[in-house]
């Protein structure tokens, strides 16, 4: 079983999941595992997209086709929310966003044949890391597009609503980043435990469907990144 | 399990690192074919759109010309009709003119001749008769009060 690693590893630290957290420098602990999960997330949607745009044809077909038709479908929902203007401006981050959380969330579905896979998505730190840049990156953009009056929407539509606009900044990307994190986790967990109670055909069934929750969960935190953005780009049409 | 540490921070670092990578390598070819494919069929829509609306407008054009062309077709054919009418009439006219000039002229030619024959036969009647009448008598017959005579009784004889 490919799991033997993954079974190694828990016995050495007690836990299911772990994240070969290494103290790196004086102070600084970084969780290795899921820094190489994501440097690889990192490469192999590098790849898919530099493979498909390195001579893009006018009738593509291929990788170029596929990458096309992801591109062609987050173009859609970004129309939808953000404008023509704001998708434009937009379009690189939330690629990316979608693509890096896709291939993140499925990479731990892999066989555990040598490699111990695991999504960089199951690490808490990661999904806080994305969902508080989307935070951020909201004002950044809402300034360098509207300047100090993006913060008007705080008070609109009367300051009465002031305490539950702030409210909802620190809500947002704190359900944000628990949705993916508890999503991909648990799938990952369970994965394990079904192995071990039922090592035949089970887990394969939860792999299918974990794949299809991997592909779900991206989409979530894309539409929602969305929704966050779609304030700065709402009166700008 | 859930350890808040440096990871995220060089998660964001990892992320940015990817968006630009990807902006500036990936995206500009990708999005910008995908743009050109738009817009290709954009305007090959449009220009179909026009050569259907072209090929209309010669099309009615066509048969606006058709219909001109059958028109004047009609034109030539009637005036050809009135004009072939208007040299049969006269033609019949001038044979119809001609043919009872050539009849006026042989009645007057035959009344001629008859008038002819006729002052003919009465010379040769008042001699005859005069040469009968004398032998019957006896006697020439010569004087002029004689032929004037029997030219009386000729004619009222002829008549």
């Amino acid at each position: 079983m490919g799991n033997e690693a993954a079974a190694a590893a828990q016995e050495h630290s007690g836990e299911i999941v772990h994240y070969l957290a290494t103290e790196v420098a004086p102070g600084i602990v970084i969780n290795m595992q899921t820094m190489y999960m994501t440097w690889i997330t990192m490469a192999v949607v590098f790849v898919l997209f530099v493979m498909a745009a390195r001579s893009p044809k006018l009738v593509p077909s291929g990788l170029q086709n596929v990458m096309e038709f992801f591109v062609d479908f987050l173009n859609g929902l970004m129309e939808g929310t953000l404008g023509a203007k704001g998708s434009k401006y937009m379009a690189p981050f939330i690629i990316t966003l979608f693509m890096f959380i896709f291939i993140a969330n499925e990479l731990g579905m892999l066989p555990q044949v040598g490699v111990h896979w695991t999504s960089p998505t199951n690490d808490i730190n990661t999904c806080f890391g994305l969902s508080l840049m989307v935070a951020a990156g909201v004002y950044v953009v809402g300034v360098c597009q509207k300047g100090l009056s993006h913060f008007k929407h705080f008070v609109s539509p009367s300051p009465a609503f002031l305490p539950l606009h702030l409210l909802e900044e620190i809500t947002k990307p704190l359900t944000m980043a628990l949705r993916l994190f508890g999503n991909i986790l648990a799938g990952e967990i369970l994965l394990i435990v079904l192995y071990q109670l039922a090592p035949w055909v089970v887990p394969e069934f939860w792999v299918m469907f974990s794949l299809f929750i991997g592909f779900l969960q991206a989409f979530i935190f894309t539409m929602l990144t969305l929704t966050s953005y779609a304030i700065v780009f709402a009166h700008h049409e | 399990m859930v350890n808040i540490n440096a990871t995220l921070i060089a998660q964001i670092l990892n992320f940015l690192v990817l968006v630009f990578v990807l902006a500036k390598f990936a995206y500009k070819p990708l999005l910008g074919i995908m743009e050109e494919r738009k817009n290709k069929i954009a305007s090959d829509l449009e220009a179909a759109e026009k050569a259907k609306t072209d090929a209309e407008t010669v099309k009615s054009e066509y048969a606006a010309k058709l219909a001109d062309a059958r028109q004047e077709a009609q034109a030539i054919i009637d005036n050809a009709r009135k004009t072939a009418q208007a040299a049969h009439d006269k033609i019949m006219a001038d044979t119809k003119a001609e043919q009872e000039q050539l009849i006026a002229a042989a009645k007057e030619t035959i009344a001629l001749e008859k008038q002819k024959s006729l002052d003919d036969i009465r010379a040769q009647v008042i001699n005859l008769s005069m040469i009968a009448a004398g032998k019957i008598v006896e006697q020439k017959l010569s004087s002029e009060e004689d032929k004037k005579l029997a030219g009386e009784i000729v004619d009222s004889i002829l008549k």
